[in-house]
């Protein structure tokens, strides 16, 4: 019978068991990857550098996870912190959106090659609105779930998700064949 | 335009399963090590603050008399009243038993906060 995500912390939190986290890491390193590869635009490189420190924090915080949350839910707010930390240092938190927001208001600036590409679509969303969708419509966090992640009100996750939503449709649409 | 369904499960769809790849390793390679030391530690000390408690109660009772003293008195009890006395202990070390399965079964523990 396979282990459960608690079953694995319940490990790791008495005997201080490696092999039981490395489990953990396995089950969840896609999605922790995934979601630094959508915010760091791709990036795998660094997606892969902050998802390594996500999970390094995660092992060493383990024992402040009360299991009130899922498990990936809190990998998720550790890994968007780092990213965050990250982005500060880099000082790429401000500016880039607005300079890509721009493409998605005039489509013909986008590759034609890249038309119909969601992921690319995907990435011509700002920050906060790309983050929303992507725990939300592609990880499949709750809204409540994506607040407490990005440590946002409620109503905030919902107006970046409909409106990240909104934006993703008519970007798509535009580059539809006519 | 698409429908959000549509959209969600296109978004799903375009985010592939990511290989480890060697990842998974490279994480287990720059974790810390266990900290096993911290619970050897805990456990000599417990052990000989035991040891260390019982030698000066043995001590202070006079080598240990008054549990000679404590079996001779119990021998004069009634049967019954033994029974009744043994009966109650299990129950109580039971229920101890019982409660701690609860709080290290986290299972059990969701199954009782929703009872309640």
């Amino acid at each position: 019978m396979e282990l459960t995500d608690a079953d694995l912390i319940a490990r790791v939190l008495a005997d201080d068991d490696q092999h039981a986290f490395g489990e953990l890491v396995r089950r969840h390193q896609s999605s922790v990857r995934g979601l630094l590869r959508q915010l760091t635009r791709t990036d795998i490189s660094l997606a892969d550098d902050l998802a390594q420190e996500t999970f390094i924090r995660a092992y060493k915080n383990i024992r402040s996870f009360r299991g009130e949350a899922r498990f990936s839910t809190w990998l998720y707010r550790i890994a968007y912190n780092r990213f965050r930390e990250d982005a500060r240092k880099r000082k790429e938190l401000v500016g880039v959106d607005e300079e890509l927001l721009q493409a998605e208001h005039d489509p013909q600036t986008v590759d034609p090659g890249l038309r119909h590409d969601l992921m690319h679509a995907l990435n011509l969303l700002p920050l906060h609105e790309r983050t929303a969708v992507v725990l939300c419509c592609q990880n499949g966090l709750s809204h409540d779930e994506a607040a407490r992640v990005l440590d946002i009100p409620l109503g905030t996750v919902k107006t970046n998700v409909l409106r990240g939503r909104e934006k993703l449709k008519r970007t798509l649409a535009a580059w539809a064949p006519n | 335009m698409i429908d959000d369904e549509t959209l969600d499960r296109q978004l799903r769809e375009a985010a592939p399963y990511i290989d480890d790849d060697g990842f998974t390793a490279r994480v287990m390679a720059k974790l810390p090590a266990a900290r096993r030391e911290r619970r050897w530690l805990r456990a000599a000390i417990l052990i000989g603050l035991t040891v260390l408690g019982s030698g000066i109660a043995y001590l202070l009772s006079g080598g240990g008399r008054f549990v000679v003293a404590g079996v001779i008195q119990l021998s004069s009890f009634p049967i019954w009243l033994l029974l009744v006395f043994a009966f109650g202990c299990g129950l109580v070390v039971g229920a101890f038993a019982v409660i701690f399965a609860i709080r290290k079964t986290p299972e059990a523990r969701d199954l009782v906060r929703f009872r309640l």
